[in-house]
């Protein structure tokens, strides 16, 4: 509508992962590597989807079984990227670690290998939020603006601004989560991570019927306040039970 | 290498600055504009040729600079500027590593002669942690004089009369040889000069020839002429080339050119992005679908 609309649009997807990032993550270059390579990552799954999905486009937008499908096949995809990100990310730990022993300095804390992970989700969740929402928002900074038939009570840059942040916060904790899950061998957090994300993919499906989107966004900030609600107990617990050690 | 830069600010600054002028209406008489243009530009040139000035005044000139050049360069046909970058990666490519590429040569007749490669370069200084042990200082010293011989040999000719044999401050050469030489007894494997080049460890400084910005930039310009996706797709993808040029650089311990990796990713990208990537998303978007 205009430039401070666009860039209100664009703070309301991207400002707490702003925040985060700035308070967080600025302090250690490794951090903002870390930041860096797994956008890269999200954006590299999203190219070979598109590119196996880019014959069937455009899809017809009247059924929603196709997106569905587009859904479940890009979930999946993701989920064994992040597999892979773990295991890259586990022979990265044990270099860091020989090397800390080598200057004979302390190895990796748990909180560093906690941040570390965090850094990994909120590159994922800033990916996501650029790519979905920020590369569609250049009208916004316009004089006008845009409603979808689906969603026709606010606009539909406000729409995707909403749900980019609830997907930044679902990635960006998911990922902690299940770091956590595959160093721990924990299964209940190894399969929570995929399938909240695939849930909250399949919620959006909701957005398609008429006046869906007031039904389907609430679910997605539950789904999203349950994630960092189950990322926050599992922290919490690592903490205090390293103090104990202690 | 002074006048050229200083042409560069006055003629190719001065122009931007009046279609700035022209489009925000801004109230300033031509006498004050010859004045403070002037001024901008002879500083610009004692900040990029004495290294006596604030690091930070250097940087903000020679990103003005590299970003002055790249405006113009993208007034380039399409066509014309993707071909164009990736024929000067190429050339990038066999200039430095091949025997006999012209850029190799200078850079062994300047280690040779003792004396400095002539090029401009943004150096860019770490910000220290100040939680880390002095004895990281031996290593900070290090990995600077590591990161020299990037910096120095991406320096390319393409920029505008900056490559003249220019002799400026002598660089003491043997002893960059020496130390990487001595480095590389001293260093067991080459995780630890690569983790020590991240941050992790010490940091040093990171030195990148100015042609090499001046490219990555007209590639994000054209990218960002054609949509916002592409830009940001684009930078990462320079960054991810960036990030292999310093790997490389800490597995081979040689001058290396800069621009190949970055541009073969850069165009790549811009080509997938616009070609697959933007209706994919836009049709998730719009729909309101999105995981």
């Amino acid at each position: 509508m205009t430039v401070a609309a666009g860039i209100g649009y664009a703070l309301l997807a991207l400002g707490p992962s702003l925040a985060l990032f700035v308070t967080v993550i600025s302090k250690k270059p490794f951090l903002i590597l870390t930041v860096l390579s797994s956008t890269l990552l999200w954006l590299v799954s999203l190219i070979v989807l598109s590119g196996f999905w880019r014959p069937f486009l455009p899809l017809n937008s009247a059924a929603s079984w196709p997106f569905a499908v587009l859904i479940i096949t890009s979930v999946a995809f993701q989920e064994g990227l992040r597999l892979l990100f773990w295991k890259v990310y586990k022979r990265l730990e044990d270099m860091l670690d020989a090397f800390a022993d080598r200057v004979s300095k302390p190895r990796l804390y748990p909180t560093d290998k906690m941040l570390i992970a965090l850094a990994g989700g909120l590159g994922h969740g800033a990916a996501h939020a650029v790519f979905f929402c920020l590369s569609v928002l250049t009208p916004a900074f316009g004089p006008a603006t845009f409603f979808t038939d689906q969603c026709s009570q606010i606009p539909f840059f406000l729409v995707s601004s909403i749900i980019a942040l609830a997907f930044a916060t679902i990635h960006t904790f998911s990922m902690v989560i299940a770091f956590n899950g595959y160093s721990e061998g924990n299964k209940v957090d190894q399969l929570f991570v995929p399938v909240v994300h695939l849930v909250a993919g399949m919620v959006t499906l909701i957005n398609f019927t008429t006046g869906g989107c007031s039904i389907g966004i609430p679910i997605l900030y539950i789904i999203a306040i349950l994630t960092l609600l189950h990322c926050g107990k599992m922290v919490w617990g690592k903490l205090t039970e390293n103090q104990i050690r202690l | 290498m002074g006048f050229s830069s200083f042409i560069v600010l006055l003629f190719l600054g001065g122009e931007i600055a009046l279609f700035l002028i022209r489009k925000f209406s801004v109230p300033i008489d031509c006498f004050t504009f010859l004045v403070l243009l002037f001024n901008f530009a002879a500083v610009g040139v004692f900040a990029v040729f004495l290294s006596k000035m604030a690091i930070i005044v250097t940087q903000g000139y020679l990103v003005a600079i590299g970003m002055l050049v790249a405006y113009w360069f993208t007034l380039l046909p399409e066509w014309t500027t993707w071909v164009l970058l990736v024929a000067l990666a190429l050339y990038d490519l066999a200039a430095v590593l091949l025997p006999v590429g012209p850029l190799r040569l200078l850079v062994e007749l300047a280690i040779s002669r003792d004396e400095d490669i002539p090029a401009l370069v943004y150096e860019a200084r770490p910000v220290i942690n100040h939680d880390q042990g002095s004895g990281e200082y031996e290593g900070q010293r290090r990995a600077w004089r590591r990161r020299r011989e990037l910096g120095n040999d991406s320096e390319s000719d393409h920029n505008i009369g900056t490559s003249d044999a220019e002799v400026t401050a002598p660089l003491i050469q043997n002893r960059v040889s020496s130390v990487v030489d001595g480095q590389e007894s001293s260093v067991a494997s080459t995780d630890n000069s690569f983790l020590e080049g991240i941050g992790l460890g010490s940091s040093g400084a990171i030195k990148l020839g100015l042609g090499d910005f001046i490219f990555y930039s007209v590639l994000v310009g054209r990218a960002a002429m054609y949509d916002f996706m592409t830009v940001y797709a684009c930078y990462l993808a320079i960054i991810a080339g960036l990030g292999v040029t310093l790997m490389l650089l800490a597995l081979y311990q040689q001058a290396l050119p800069a621009l190949p990796v970055s541009i073969a990713f850069g165009v790549l990208f811009y080509f997938l992005t616009r070609l697959l990537l933007e209706e994919f998303v836009v049709q998730c978007s719009l729909n309101l679908v999105m995981f």
